[in-house]
């Protein structure tokens, strides 16, 4: 019985202690969490050589070459980071922007150009 | 005395995902259990059948998604069998060390949820904070807390950093654990709400195919890792215990982090030693196997995880099968539960730490 009392009295005194600690949540949309470098968000793409890697290693075919129109489906991509990895030229990063969250479904179309091939020759 | 047929779940809030026991009662003593399930159910092993292998890669984090780490080692683990892939030293280390946070990861997670089932709050949140720890290090090296797809087939992706966090955070938390069994470990409603309940038999649980801290809670030291190849030159020695009962599956998990901050100690010591990260890449587009059967299997945390693919030379596998854990945990439910007072239903289904997406995939 006494024993069953102290390990009360000692569970009660390590939650007591607790309670002089400072908090460790973070108040989400006025403080945001930092994240890393490799951080896997809204993808970004510059200089696409059209090689068609990143629609072969794409899981949820959420990646489109049209023309010279490069398309990212954000209601498609799971974030996997393969098409970045990938890339032969790295054209595509994974930038640090988490909050992806809006009220119009066009803004879910990444449209990014491919420049500069137009005139190049392969001679 | 009329029975009562009760529905506990799909959605109840400690089956830690969409479980749903259809129990028959009679007054409060369970007479059969029926669990159902499929609400998690994505077609993963169909998946596999349409995509080429780099494609599926990202994928199979998503099977069990507080263990990610172990079904990527597990599908890589194949491809690298099957074309004959040698992996360094550095990057087995890393692999080994990725493994064993991810396992500390999960098992915390569950002394969290297993606590809130059984009412206690506070632990919930301790056990949390250290999990974030190891979350935040998963970001940093991998680019995503949970769907890490780090692993690649012949290595890792990029090399890791910063171990001094990790090492930092080893220190620290076997006191966390200490701080947690001072409030659960001899608590007395804790034990009178687990000590005696869901008496495992180890006869029963190898019959219906139980693995992992369960099977080792029951009495028999049945540890996939002593004879897996990666964990080659690492001393540790599987955590037997022999009560068999719901409190005994609490503290082997607790122990259990124990040793896996022993295992993780000594993978650092040997990336310290081979500081050069040599990685075996092939051409991610035309990974093709061989014909013919590959088989691997690993200790996850919920219990022996395997993959088993069939290749008929093709691009894609021509068939696909995970062998998870949990999902010989639920069936077990069945047997476990019968004659058990309701209250106590879901502390036992609680003890077996089942997770859900594991059992549909």
């Amino acid at each position: 019985m006494l024993k069953e009392f102290y390990y009360m009295l000692l569970s009660f005194l390590t939650v007591f202690k607790h309670l002089f600690k400072r908090p460790v949540t973070l108040e989400y949309p006025e403080k945001k969490s930092e994240v890393g470098e490799r951080f896997r968000g809204k993808p970004y793409m510059k200089g696409c050589i059209k090689c068609g890697t990143c629609i072969k290693v794409c899981p949820a075919n959420a990646i489109k070459i049209e023309d010279n129109d490069f398309i990212f489906d954000m209601k498609k991509c799971i974030f996997c980071g393969n098409c970045s990895f990938y890339c032969p030229v790295k054209a595509i990063k994974m930038t640090q922007n988490y909050e992806l969250a809006t009220n119009d479904v066009n803004d879910l179309k990444l449209l990014y150009k491919i420049e500069g091939r137009e005139n190049e020759r392969l001679d | 005395m009329t029975s009562l047929k009760l529905n506990l779940g799909p959605q109840h809030p400690s089956t830690h995902g969409v479980l749903r026991l259809i129990l028959e009662l009679e007054g409060e003593l369970i007479t059969r259990c029926e669990p159902d399930v499929g609400y998690l159910h994505r077609g993963m092993e169909k998946m596999a059948e349409k995509l080429s292998y780099i494609q599926y890669l990202p994928l199979v984090d998503r099977i069990d998604y507080l263990a990610g780490f172990f079904y990527s080692e597990l599908l890589c683990r194949n491809i690298e069998k099957a074309l004959s892939l040698e992996l360094s030293p550095r990057v087995k280390a890393i692999r080994v060390m990725l493994l064993e946070l991810n396992r500390i990861s999960s098992h915390l997670l569950w002394i969290g949820a297993f606590l809130m089932d059984l009412g206690a709050v506070s632990p919930f949140f301790y056990a949390f904070r250290e999990r974030e720890v190891i979350l935040k290090y998963f970001e940093k090296i991998s680019g995503q807390r949970m769907m890490n797809n780090y692993f690649v087939f012949g290595g890792v992706r990029n090399d890791i950093f910063d171990i001094e966090e990790i090492e930092r955070f080893l220190e620290i938390l076997p006191h966390k654990l200490d701080d947690y069994e001072s409030i659960i470990t001899d608590n007395l409603i804790f034990k009178k709400r687990t000590v005696g309940k869901g008496v495992l038999d180890p006869k029963i649980a190898l019959n219906f195919g139980i693995t992992g801290p369960n099977l080792r809670a029951s009495g028999v030291g049945y540890d996939t890792r002593k004879k897996d190849s990666l964990y080659e030159g690492f001393s540790f020695s599987p955590i037997v215990l022999g009560n068999q009962d719901s409190w005994t599956r609490y503290k082997i998990r607790i122990l259990e982090i124990h040793e896996s901050i022993r295992i993780i100690t000594q993978a650092i010591e040997k990336i310290k030693a081979n500081p050069e990260l040599n990685n075996n890449f092939i051409n991610p587009l035309n990974i093709v196997l061989p014909e013919g059967e590959y088989y691997s299997e690993i200790e996850a945390p919920r219990g022996v995880a395997s993959c088993y693919i069939k290749s008929d030379g093709k691009k894609s596998p021509y068939r696909l099968k995970w062998r998870t854990g949990s999902y010989y945990a639920v069936n077990l439910l069945r047997k476990l539960l019968v004659g058990e007072y309701l209250n106590d239903a879901i502390a036992i289904a609680g003890s077996l730490d089942i997770i859900l997406p594991e059992v549909d995939k």
